[in-house]
């Protein structure tokens, strides 16, 4: 289960990195909610599960509204962005799996993996969509990585996180591209 | 209560505003009530005692939350005594937007929560018109998102003592990007409005955010707290050195108020770096002085950068002491507290710093001639602005025990 949560996690953010059509960063925003979700659900909690379950899907629902039209997964000349997603996951598996000790070990891979495929989604060039997608991604993994710390109000973080990932997509631009 | 009202009132202000904006008088006024709930609230507030009103705990550090109430008179300032063609119920309602953010970070239960409502405001300013494009406006404070983001995970993660140093390498440059320093400076245009710039970051928004962030890194990596004081320290000097240079030589007068803006930031960090109370106190008074002094002086010399007007009037050499952190003014005590702190540190450290510091004496000369010849209101503005500069470096102390020092 919890391997699994992670790697859907990692898809999800994949995706969005991977993605320049709407539907593609839609299912890229839902796989990544579901996956951390699942990760949240694994370790015994139950409504930031709900929440982040719930968060990403609304993200993904919300960003359908706007950006290119179709899925527009790995479009011609993604090939750095494929290598960057795997050689990302790579490094959190080493990371979570030989550096780091204790539990949680999936979330040690999923947070550092979506968080460091959603940064490089900004810096190898973006969108609006897609930059929206990677800032809502970004606080879905926000919000599951503090269930790692033991005070703070964990699901308290993760319910916020899943209000501003989906309010991130609702919000209307001003003006169509820069100017 | 009053932590949540802190956070309630302005964000309340802040939507009456934006919906009576076709009637600016009636959102002016709307506004200035709520915004004034709000400090009231934030004033009440006792520091470290938590408010369960919403099920989480919140609480106010005393720090922050005389950052909070400067940087809401600093507000009242700039609106009460706004620059010529600027619209008031504007900016007060850009103003309480950041008001309602910066509180929401204060008093947040924990760093993560302080992060989802920064990259909040991170993207609605990105949202709002703006004459950058908007993944360049987007770009930088979301990787700072995720350097504090990465930084946090590292913290909490068990294993060898590297990875609380990744950690707190995460933390600072974070901080650094958020507040669009060296080496995270944000592209910048000197016709943009002011608000949707990346100037209330480093001007309004950051200080409040350094002293959250530096404290609660310090809380969560209490075994690398050296390592992240030597960065913020290692920043900081590069920040000092490559801003107060660039404010002197850089051919835009608009470029070189944000580059000093950053040499000052430079201070700021060396400040919190030092984890002396002396360094602490510095980088506080230096960033009561960037709320109170210096951010006015930048909106009030907006409209003669525009019109490219310069000016040698004893005012224009005063704003100019002001910025160069001569005495009496309020940079003068925080540059001699942060070489005592320096000092009682590292010796050497403040050997570098001391002939730094005379680098602010080129940039104030040429930034005060950028002020024009200010008349009216704005003369009057400039005159308070300087009182309250020598206010604060003649007696900095009832600021300082505000923030618990």
């Amino acid at each position: 289960m919890t391997a699994a949560a992670a790697i859907a996690a990692w898809v999800g953010g994949s995706l969005i990195l991977l993605s320049d059509g709407r539907r593609g960063l839609a299912l890229g925003l839902a796989v990544l909610g579901g996956g951390l979700a699942g990760l949240a659900l694994d370790a015994g909690h139950a409504f930031a599960a709900v929440a982040l379950a719930a968060g990403g899907a609304g993200a993904g629902a919300l960003r359908l509204r706007e950006g290119a039209d179709g899925w527009g997964i790995m479009p011609p000349g993604s090939t750095p962005r494929l290598i960057l997603a795997t050689v990302s996951a790579l490094i959190a598996l080493y990371l979570a799996a030989v550096i780091t000790e204790g539990p949680g070990a999936g979330f040690r891979f999923a947070v550092p993996a979506v968080i460091a495929v959603l940064a490089l989604r900004l810096l190898l060039g973006a969108d609006r969509a897609a930059a929206g997608a990677a800032a809502s991604g970004i606080a879905l993994a926000l919000g599951v990585g503090s269930l790692l710390s033991t005070g703070g109000a964990p699901e308290a973080t993760c319910i916020a996180a899943a209000v501003v990932a989906a309010g991130l997509q609702a919000i209307t631009h001003a003006e169509p591209d820069g100017a | 209560m009053e932590p949540e009202l802190a956070v309630a009132l302005p964000a309340a202000g802040w939507a009456c505003t934006a919906a009576l904006r076709p009637r600016p008088r009636m959102a002016l006024a709307a506004g200035a009530v709520f915004g004034a709930g709000g400090v009231a609230a934030i004033l009440f507030s006792a520091p470290g005692s938590a408010s369960t009103d919403l099920g989480v705990s919140l609480t106010i550090t005393a720090a922050a939350r005389a950052m909070l109430v400067v940087a809401a008179v600093a507000l009242a300032f700039v609106v009460i005594l706004a620059p010529a063609r600027a619209e008031r119920s504007t900016m007060l309602r850009w103003g309480l937007a950041g008001l309602a953010g910066m509180a929401a970070i204060a008093v947040a239960p924990s760093l993560d929560v302080a992060l989802i409502v920064l990259l909040a405001l991170f993207v609605l300013q990105a949202a709002a018109l703006g004459r950058r494009p908007y993944l360049s406006r987007l770009r930088g404070p979301l990787l700072a998102v995720a350097l504090i983001g990465l930084g946090l995970v590292f913290a909490r993660m068990g294993g060898p003592p590297a990875l609380q140093r990744i950690a707190a390498v995460g933390l600072v440059t974070g901080l650094v990007a958020a507040i669009g320093a060296v080496p995270f400076v944000q592209e910048f245009d000197a016709e943009e409005m002011t608000a949707t710039s990346p100037m209330p970051w480093l001007t309004f928004v950051g200080p409040l955010l350094a002293v959250v962030v530096v404290a609660r890194g310090r809380e969560l990596i209490p075994g690398q707290v050296d390592v992240l004081g030597a960065l913020l320290i290692a920043l900081g000097l590069v920040n000092v050195a490559y801003g107060s240079i660039a404010a002197w030589r850089v051919d835009s007068a608009a470029a070189a108020w944000r580059y000093l803006f950053m040499a000052d930031w430079g201070l700021v960090m060396c400040g919190l770096g030092l984890g002396v109370a002396d360094g602490l106190r510095a980088a506080l008074l230096i960033l009561f002085g960037l709320l109170l002094v210096r951010l006015p002086l930048y909106l009030w010399s907006r409209q003669a950068l525009r019109d490219n007007v310069q000016n040698d009037r004893p005012v224009n050499l005063l704003v100019a002491a002001a910025l160069a952190g001569s005495a009496p003014f309020a940079g003068f005590p925080a540059r001699v507290l942060l070489l005592k702190g320096a000092t009682a540190m590292y010796w050497p450290l403040a050997l570098v710093l001391a002939p730094l510091l005379l680098l602010w004496i080129p940039a104030g000369l040429r930034l005060g001639r950028t002020l024009g010849a200010p008349t009216g209101r704005q003369l009057f503005g400039v005159a308070i602005a300087l009182a309250v500069s020598v206010v604060l470096g003649a007696y900095p102390q009832p600021l300082l025990s505000l923030a618990g020092l």
